[in-house]
């Protein structure tokens, strides 16, 4: 890289066409001067126009010389690009999949730009991409989004996701730039029933922070901390607002009234982690946006982002594998498997994996992964094998079982 | 160790998704030196011509004074057009400098990112997905919204707007049926697609000429054809014959192959040969990066479970300790579902996975973690996927290898 660097800044210092505008100038400037002389003198005018033939063509190679060079350093850049890029071109897959889906992929980026907050784009790209859709996508895209969650991209039009991520930007900047954890807490009360069901904490870690918040002497109005005045609201706050945690979440609540014995010595207190923690309130966003995405059925980052990125790190792989398929002249022989193995990431990993011992294939709805009474797992196709439909012994190990006593289980 | 291996990052061979990025401009460079030979060449011959004539007149005494300085003047007035265009090239010049200072800094800067888990990777992604969503939006005439895109990302520099807007306007017109913009565009282009026989004129000229015969105008079509078509008969002969034919059936043929040449498809034909040409001289991809990018992502991350009808233990939207995945969230799970996965040969599952009698699989660790939080006396869980609660004795260790 540093190379290109280097020869790119070469190309714009003496690469450019400065030169040769120059000279094409210094041609003008011969004419006209020759002009002015004959048009003071008119006697002149063969003379002049004698002596003027040789510099003009002169002028006229300066400016082939200028060109020549302009033209050298530019082959001398695209010499070194095409030796940076060599044998690296993008490998061919199966695309058909997704050039038939250009409204899936429509809706895909409407998402996107709506998750990230980029309203404005998100809605000019609305506009754009529903004017030239022909009617039979539209249907298209209709019939397939699923009953649950109703996300065609006409939906998208109708301003409730809009509306939904407006909200939760809303929340996250209050709750980020203001520190001002009210409106979260609003929705999540209201979403109370729903963030319960998915064993989430969230509203009560809202109050927990809102407790501390005012504990060390912040205002709701925006005052001077006070802490004596803190203390009582926060007291107050506990009283009204989380004493119907009670029963769940007594021993929070403990700490907290725990906290308040040591004021104002926290620092010194085992207490001082709860009220000395910045990240907590990242956490809390983190936490939040995760929240929120899930009540959508969405995932908390961007699907789209997760997927480019990804393809950006197996796309090398796939390359490789095409090469090697040339070489062997093999084709693509499985259909629901691409024979590479693409080392992600751990964080771009989600769902657990079982590969059977056995067969060495991975599990799937049809061939899922059943565990013997001895704890071990393979392929329920795998288990046919070994079975035979009679008792068997576990490849793993010495016990023995009959495989109606298979439990299917789910990773 | 092996952890490592998975966040390596590797910058020579992940730029694969970014040459057009480069390689673009070098074209645009390269059409731009192109165009000003051209210009000053022909200005050139024009202007030493007239030069030496107008001394050979002054000379023989022909011309009177007044007409030496008129033919001066012209002269003065070429060179001074030709300054006008060399300024606009030296400008369009300036401008591709600087947007492939840009990008080589862009990408010089991933050179600097140590590992694929660092903060700034994931910075520099973004970056790269901004680009790939601008890519395809403008190849499918959406420029607004990738003007918008680009300017509110700050990376204007990086995606080539006036390219794909020049581009997308002359396919468009060919597909409403017009060729005078595609035609302009040829002109253009000629010095610089000499090169790659030009198949594309050829069928312009050919769908002038069906279009004249269309209309019944046959000596017109005649005259066309002699001018513009029987001369590629070396390179073209079987398109050749196929136009004379042409002459011979009328609009409602329905013999072969001239059906087909009267048919509105041809358009389409021709607009995809448009793509095809233009995305050759300049370097591009055929199709939108991002479907290079979304294609091998989908696979990469996609799992049997994705599309299963059981909901996965380890990655659903119905419990808080576990994120959604990306193929499983709604806005890629239709456009994951007819794509092949990539192999894996080793199973991978949370630590220390106990089972419970339902069936659902989990990491101990999260399990009591979740059960704790959700408040329950001790010595119960709960499936954080289907709410069951199971007394803790009725969980079993499994071995998965």
């Amino acid at each position: 890289m540093e190379a290109l660097l280097a020869e790119h800044e070469r190309l714009s210092k003496s690469g450019t066409l400065q030169k040769s505008f120059d000279d094409v100038q210094k041609t003008i400037d011969l004419l006209v001067k020759a002009r002015e002389r004959i048009a003071a003198d008119p006697a002149l005018a063969s003379l002049e126009l004698a002596k003027l033939q040789n510099p003009v063509k002169s002028s006229f190679d300066d400016v082939h010389k200028d060109l020549e060079e302009v033209r050298k350093h530019q082959t001398k850049y695209a010499k070194l690009l095409d030796k940076k890029f060599k044998d690296k071109s993008l490998p061919q897959m199966d695309y058909e999949a997704l050039t038939s889906q250009p409204a899936l992929i429509n809706r895909a980026i409407a998402m996107h730009l709506l998750r990230e907050g980029r309203f404005s784009v998100a809605s000019t790209f609305l506009t754009e991409a529903t004017r030239n859709q022909s009617p039979d996508a539209m249907t298209d895209d209709l019939t397939m989004s699923g009953t649950e969650h109703d996300l065609g991209i006409d939906s998208l039009k109708s301003e409730s996701l809009r509306k939904q991520f407006a909200n939760m930007y809303h929340i996250l900047h209050e709750m980020k730039t203001e520190r001002n954890l009210v409106p979260a807490i609003e929705w999540a009360r209201e979403k109370a029933f729903e963030l319960d069901r998915r064993g989430s904490n969230l509203e009560f870690e809202l109050g927990k922070l809102q407790f501390v918040w005012l504990f060390v002497g912040n205002h709701p109005s925006k005052g001077r901390p006070n802490l004596v005045e803190g203390r009582e609201r926060a007291l107050a706050y506990v009283r009204h607002q989380l004493s119907r945690f009670q029963p769940r979440y007594s021993r929070e609540l403990q700490q907290l009234g725990g906290a308040i014995a040591f004021c104002p010595n926290l620092q010194q207190s085992p207490y001082r982690r709860m009220f000395a923690n910045d990240d907590a309130w990242d956490d809390i966003a983190t936490s939040f946006t995760r929240e929120f995405c899930s009540l959508l059925g969405l995932s908390a980052d961007s699907p789209l982002y997760i997927a480019a990125t990804a393809g950006a790190i197996a796309l090398p792989h796939f390359s490789k594998l095409e090469v090697i398929m040339k070489d062997k002249r093999t084709e693509w022989t499985t259909e629901h498997e691409i024979p590479v193995e693409v080392p992600l990431p751990p964080s771009y990993r989600f769902h657990s994996i079982f590969v059977c011992p056995v067969s060495k294939e991975q599990t799937t709805d049809r061939n899922p992964p059943m565990m013997m009474p001895c704890g071990h797992v393979v392929a329920k196709e795998s288990l046919e094998k070994l079975s035979k439909h009679s008792r068997f012994k576990c490849p793993y190990c010495p016990s023995e079982s009959h495989p109606r006593d298979a439990m299917k289980i789910f990773l | 160790m092996a952890e490592l291996n998975f966040t390596k990052l590797n910058p020579e061979s992940h730029l694969l998704l970014d040459q057009p990025l480069l390689r673009l401009p070098v074209e645009l460079s390269r059409k731009n030196f192109k165009l000003t030979a051209v210009h000053v060449e022909h200005d050139k011959k024009h202007l030493l011509g007239a030069l030496k004539a107008t001394a050979n007149d002054s000379f023989s005494g022909q011309k009177d004074p007044s007409e030496t300085l008129g033919s001066l003047d012209n002269m003065i007035n070429r060179m001074k057009n030709l300054k006008r265009k060399m300024e606009g090239f030296h400008e369009e010049e300036k401008t591709t400098h600087r947007q492939t200072r840009q990008r080589l800094e862009h990408l010089h800067n991933l050179y600097q990112i140590p590992s694929l888990a660092d903060v700034k990777y994931d910075e520099w992604s973004r970056i790269r997905l901004n680009r790939l969503i601008a890519d395809y939006l403008l190849r499918n005439g959406y420029s607004e919204s990738a003007r918008a895109l680009a300017k509110e990302k700050g990376i204007e520099d990086l995606v080539d707007l006036d390219v794909f807007v020049q581009c997308h306007r002359v396919e468009e017109s060919l597909r409403r049926g017009s060729m005078q913009e595609c035609l302009a565009w040829c002109s253009e282009h000629r010095e610089l697609t000499r090169k790659t026989s030009n198949t594309l004129e050829f069928e312009l000229r050919l769908q002038q000429f069906i279009e004249l015969r269309r209309k019944g105008h046959l000596m017109e079509a005649q005259q066309h054809a002699r001018k513009f078509i029987s001369s590629n008969v070396e390179h073209k002969n079987p398109e050749v014959q196929r136009a004379a034919g042409l002459l011979a059936n009328s609009p409602e043929t329905r013999v072969e192959p001239y059906r087909t040449m009267y048919s509105k498809s041809r358009w389409d034909f021709l607009a995809n040969l448009f793509l095809k040409t233009h995305h050759e001289l300049f370097s591009l991809p055929t199709r939108p990066l991002l479907h290079f990018a979304l294609s091998a992502g989908l696979s990469a991350l996609k799992t049997p479970s994705c599309h299963s009808k059981y909901a996965s233990s380890s990655s659903n939207a119905s419990s808080t300790t576990t994120t959604v995945c990306p193929i499983c969230s709604t806005e890629l799970n239709e456009l994951a579902r007819n794509l092949r996965h990539v192999q894996h040969n080793k199973s991978s599952v949370e630590h220390d996975p106990i089972v419970l009698p339902n069936g659902r699989v989990y990491g101990r660790d999260r399990l009591l973690e979740m059960s704790a939080k959700f408040g329950l006396e001790e010595g119960r869980v709960k499936d954080p996927t289907t709410s069951e609660v199971f007394d803790i004795s009725q969980v079993r260790k499994v071995f998965i290898s």
